[in-house]
């Protein structure tokens, strides 16, 4: 799949869940799925106090950071939410050559 | 007991530990066993929202219970993550284990029981891969975790059945995730069982058949008369006889004709239907989509069974709780001579009650050789009907569904072109991956 198909696809459904509700914390999280080697993009919705629901907005099949940069660059142009990476300790950037992931998450 | 002559092997069966949660937990990048998730589907039948599945921690610390917990009974915690449902997803996965567990058995030998169950027959196979059954089972554990990142529990048994109740009692509360029943140790695993709906086959009905005869747990199950058992409780009886003593003479491999076929479908409706036009609109839509499914596997229906169930509220007013009616029919496979008895059907006996479930079947199936003329309507119009229909299906199979549906699904009350969209109910997943 295109660069252009993973981004239109991703801000389509970003747009069809993001519907600013108050006291309520949106966030993107980034998944490097070794299993599959594959990037998942989770939209997830986390009113305050309660559940937190996690929908599922794409999987990049293009397994090379360096794509992913260039897309996350590109959703950020758009939507400056913030992103929760996981699956990333040790790895950096390809072109800021900034760590993606400080230190891993309890749960991973 | 003798067990000399009873069929010894060695059975593996092996599930996925909480497996739809499990699965959304690794494409999340989190630990399966730690993370507090729930799969809900919020569909429009599940009246707010119908928890699928639960994570083990989460079953721990909400005290959750798959597929039975509704939505009002998830406490809003700000560390529970729901997610919804991806059935694509799901069946994938299933496939990838199952052809994980090829590796270590013939492709004959391995059996997908449920989506997140498999039985393998290692008797041939076990010692090409370790010194004892349950070092391999720890191997298949460790294969399939390192691949998928999901983790399997493993009932190990001389035959099928000693495997699943090694699984269901043992192997889900063992810090290893294994259980191990073989014919020695039958008395010491199985008859110590007291709560005897735990067992494989055994439900509530039969539990309370068993009290009544005062059998009350599987020891008094094993040491009561297996003729007595057979009279009060015909096959059953023998059947869980057996079960308590762990026998088990399936041969897997042996193919097994049913005696007959049907052909249907059942839906939950997204709300009470009280109108006589929305509720038949439905009973429509489902005898054409059982019709088209005739026609694709070539059969003609000679019965048709209608069930309704009346919605709670009529049911909870002292009303009966429904009806069921079956009628014969001249064999056919055309939407409209199904929809007009399953209709008819329907209006002999609805007396206004409100209504959720709905459920089609299709009986007396015969192979459909060619097409059955009558004398009382042009030939030429029946030919044209059958090519109709036969032109609506093959446009429909190029694409989908939704490319061709009957007027009356876009009235109101209509459910076929959102249920279009589902696999096994729920939501499956994103179209575009």
């Amino acid at each position: 799949m295109s660069s252009d198909n993973d981004f239109r696809i991703i801000i389509s459904r970003i747009e069809t869940y993001f519907i600013r509700r108050r006291d309520t914390e949106y966030y993107l999280q980034v998944v490097n799925d070794k299993y599959d080697e594959t990037y998942n993009f989770f939209f997830n919705i986390s009113p305050r106090g309660k559940r937190v629901h996690s929908i599922p907005l794409h999987t990049v099949e293009d397994y090379r950071l360096l794509y992913l940069e260039k897309l996350i660059n590109k959703i950020f142009e758009k939507y400056q939410f913030s992103i929760k990476y996981d699956g990333f300790v040790g790895l950096r950037w390809p072109l800021s050559q900034e760590l993606i992931q400080k230190r891993r998450h309890k749960d991973e | 007991m003798d067990y000399s002559k009873e069929p010894h092997g060695v059975f593996f069966l092996i599930d996925n530990k909480s497996f739809y949660a499990s699965v959304e937990a690794t494409m999340r990048g989190l630990n399966p066993l730690k993370e507090l998730l729930v799969v809900m589907s919020e569909a429009d039948n599940t009246n707010g929202g119908l928890v699928l599945a639960t994570s083990p921690m989460a079953k721990k610390l909400f005290h959750l219970q798959a597929n039975v917990s509704r939505q009002r009974n998830l406490p809003q915690d700000p560390r529970l993550i729901v997610v919804p449902p991806r059935m694509n997803l799901y069946i994938k996965r299933n496939l990838q284990i199952n052809s994980i567990f090829r590796e270590f058995a013939a492709e004959c030998d391995v059996w997908p029981y449920s989506i997140d169950e498999s039985i393998i027959d290692m008797t041939k196979s076990w010692r090409l891969f370790g010194d004892s059954p349950r070092e391999v089972a720890r191997l298949i554990q460790k294969t399939v975790r390192h691949r998928l990142g999901l983790y399997t529990t493993v009932g190990i048994g001389d035959n099928p059945v000693q495997a699943k109740i090694a699984l269901d009692i043992y192997a889900k509360h063992d810090p290893e995730l294994m259980g191990e029943i073989h014919y020695e140790t039958v008395p010491e695993k199985i008859w110590t069982i007291e709560n005897m709906t735990d067992v494989w086959s055994i439900a509530k009905r039969t539990e309370k058949r068993l009290k009544s005869l005062g059998i009350h747990n599987m020891r008094e199950l094993a040491l009561s008369n297996p003729f007595y058992l057979k009279e009060k409780l015909g096959l059953i009886g023998e059947q869980i006889f057996a079960i308590a003593w762990g026998i088990d003479r399936t041969r897997l491999a042996d193919n097994i004709t049913p005696k007959s076929h049907s052909i249907g479908n059942s839906q939950v409706l997204p709300r009470d239907y009280f109108d006589k036009k929305e509720i038949e609109t439905v009973i429509k839509e489902m005898g054409q989509q059982v019709a088209s499914r005739l026609r694709h596997h070539h059969k003609q229906a000679g019965c048709l069974y209608l069930s309704v169930t009346y919605s709670y509220s009529a049911r909870a007013e002292g009303e009966r709780g429904g009806f069921s009616i079956a009628d014969n029919l001249n064999p056919t496979d055309s939407d409209q001579d199904i929809s007009e008895l399953l209709i008819y059907l329907f209006e002999s006996q609805w007396q206004g009650q409100p209504v959720r479930n709905l459920a089609v079947y299709s009986s007396k199936l015969i192979t459909k050789t060619a097409q059955q003329l009558d004398f009382f309507t042009p030939v030429k119009q029946q030919f044209q009907k059958e090519d109709k229909l036969a032109i609506i299906d093959e446009i429909r199979s190029k694409y989908g569904f939704h490319s061709l549906v009957y007027a009356n699904s876009l009235l109101k009350g209509g459910t076929a072109i959102h249920r279009a969209t589902l696999v096994g109910g729920h939501n499956g997943g994103n179209a575009y991956e």
